[in-house]
């Protein structure tokens, strides 16, 4: 009896370290960073491996982008408070999504070759869930 | 008693004593049965007792932990590529922007 206890323990133990092994193995630690820091730029870095001048490029553009997009923001905020009128809103609204489009088409041209199309069918399907009522940051939580 | 006679009697009784045995092929068996028997089998002895369904036992759990470790990692990384890629589009709703 105290055999076959032996023999299950140590069943468990190589289930347990074949599990961590395979876990480490199949994990992207530099993912599970980003995801933890809430850090969005840190995630386009670790899943589309852009060169540091590459990463660079990318950051500014978002940078400059950011100011156009809080002034589209502004804009359909704005409209949304005075009650504008929902044509008025909707064209607000797809003048940020186009922009939003051009800016992911931008970035997507930076990228790494075969990484931009990847990046692109990443965000672009994700444009069309867009909300004007995240506060702005890039951090990935609040 | 002992008398010269009675030895050469207990002599020839023995010279023409012949024992035959039968074979038994299930002798060193029994005999290792009945030591292992008068004290506990180590865990090696056991292991080597019960080679193949404790080979078997290993082997299944090894395969159940890897293949659940490759799924559990996969599926994390799934997810926290998907809340990464929401939060990344819908941070680009900005009218504040913090950059790092």
């Amino acid at each position: 009896m105290r055999n076959f206890l032996v023999t299950g323990l140590v069943a468990v133990l190589a289930c347990a370290g074949a599990f961590g092994v395979f876990y480490v193995m199949n994990g992207n630690r530099a993912l599970h960073r980003a995801a933890r820091e809430g850090d969005a730029l840190a995630w386009l870095r670790a899943e589309f491996n852009p060169s540091p001048a590459q990463f660079r490029a990318i950051e500014k553009l978002h940078e400059s982008y950011a100011v156009e997009c809080g002034n589209h923001c502004a804009a359909i905020m704005q409209a949304r408070q005075q009650a504008a009128p929902a044509d008025q809103v909707a064209a607000l609204e797809k003048t940020c999504v186009d922009a939003m489009t051009a800016h992911f088409r931008r970035v997507a041209e930076l990228m790494p070759a075969g990484q931009g199309e990847r990046y692109l069918a990443t965000v672009l399907p994700r444009v069309a869930g867009y909300q004007h009522d995240a506060a702005p940051t890039l951090r990935a939580t609040p | 008693m002992n008398s010269p006679e009675t030895f050469d009697t207990l002599a020839r009784v023995m010279r023409a004593w012949r024992l035959q045995p039968p074979r038994n092929p299930e002798f060193r068996a029994g005999v290792w049965q009945r030591l292992r028997a008068g004290q506990p089998l180590s865990w090696a002895g056991y292991v080597r007792a019960h080679a193949a369904p404790v080979a078997a036992t290993l082997a299944l759990a090894v395969a159940v932990g890897a293949l659940t470790g490759r799924e559990q990692a996969r599926a994390r990384v799934a997810a926290e590529r998907a809340e990464l890629a929401a939060s990344y589009v819908k941070a680009l709703d900005a009218r504040s922007m913090v950059m790092p």
